[in-house]
């Protein structure tokens, strides 16, 4: 072992013994009623805005069971659709809707000269780079800077 | 709430917090290096302890239990919002691992000559001074016991580095101690 090892062996050490001797530190008096109000507030909280696995049985029984019969119902529904074999009525306005929708915004995209697309893009893309830039000044400044110079 | 409190009450979990919120809040303080967030994991920690208090009441090891909830929560804080701000925080480059070896000559005693408290809050602020990467590994290789291997698969980092990580937060610290200690000298 050279000794710069040596050196090292040694800080590690002291090192050790430094910090294994340090007191703990004293939590703050906030702390504690931190806590309970925040336990007080989950517990006020209805059952359907808590965590799943805190929910009642019947409810997680009946969002199982529900959620499973979406499901087979959406795949019964594309598969008849897909074949032709009972086309869903009900669903026809909205497909026309959304068609009509796609077809007049294509009219307004081919009338639009392609010059002053492209220019719109540029400028969107202009305005991106500046946001982006500003984000990252106003990271560096108001939060970075403070962290270092703690 | 849902708990398993097993018919025990608030006041049995105050009694319980009481115990154990300066171990918590110092393991969370040494990890994140920040008042403010270490008071956000203990608060958590807590909020679990209370969802698991009747199996954390027959535990014997609930200060085991609440370290490393404390030091996971931490972790997972501080990956987060490295993950979120990677690209700004190493615009700066303050990061790098490519800073050169320093040599040092560890001295023969460290703060021997300053009471507890003194040196609680001296190192505390070296240790906030440390960059995530060397802080965390040194904490939990020198607090928490852990080993290198340990601290490797827990980071998701080499064993390398946390090595390298360790020895130049140590070598970070001895500046900082070392000048506190000679101030003291000329002082007294």
């Amino acid at each position: 072992m050279n000794e710069r090892e040596k050196s090292a062996d040694r800080l590690e050490q002291q090192v050790d013994r430094v910090l294994s001797n340090l007191p703990l530190r004293r939590a703050p008096a906030a702390l504690e009623q931190a806590v309970l109000g925040e336990i007080a507030r989950r517990a006020a909280l209805p059952w359907y805005r808590r965590s799943f696995g805190q929910w009642p049985i019947p409810a997680r029984v009946a969002f199982l069971v529900t959620s499973v019969a979406l499901i087979v119902l959406s795949v019964l529904a594309s598969s008849l659709n897909t074949f032709g074999a009972v086309p869903l009525s009900w669903s026809r306005p909205a497909v026309t809707g959304v068609s009509t929708l796609f077809g007049s915004a294509a009219v307004v995209a081919r009338a639009i000269p392609p010059a002053w697309l492209y220019l719109g893009l540029g400028f969107g893309a202009v305005l991106y780079v500046l946001m982006f830039g500003l984000g990252a000044f106003a990271y560096r400044t108001l939060y970075l800077a403070p962290l270092n110079g703690r | 709430m849902q708990t398993q409190t097993a018919g025990q009450g608030p006041a049995d979990f105050t009694t319980f917090m009481r115990a154990y919120q300066d171990m918590v809040y110092t393991t969370a303080a040494r990890l994140a290096g920040n008042d403010a967030q270490a008071q956000d994991i203990a608060q958590e920690t807590f909020i679990r302890a209370y969802e698991n208090f009747g199996h954390l009441q027959h535990s014997a090891t609930p200060g085991g239990w609440l370290k490393t909830v404390a030091s996971n929560l931490a972790i997972n804080y501080l990956t987060r919002q490295r993950r979120r701000w990677r690209f700004f925080s190493e615009l700066s480059g303050s990061d790098s691992d490519d800073a050169p070896e320093s040599e040092f000559e560890a001295p023969d005693t460290l703060l021997a000559d300053l009471s507890a408290d003194e040196r609680s809050v001296l190192v505390s602020e070296a240790l906030k001074a440390l960059p995530d990467h060397q802080r965390i590994p040194l904490v939990l290789y020198h607090f928490e016991e852990m080993p290198y291997q340990d601290i490797a698969e827990k980071l998701h980092v080499s064993l390398a580095k946390v090595k390298t990580d360790i020895r130049r937060g140590r070598a970070a610290l001895v500046p900082a101690l070392g000048i506190v200690a000679a101030r003291e000298t000329l002082e007294s």
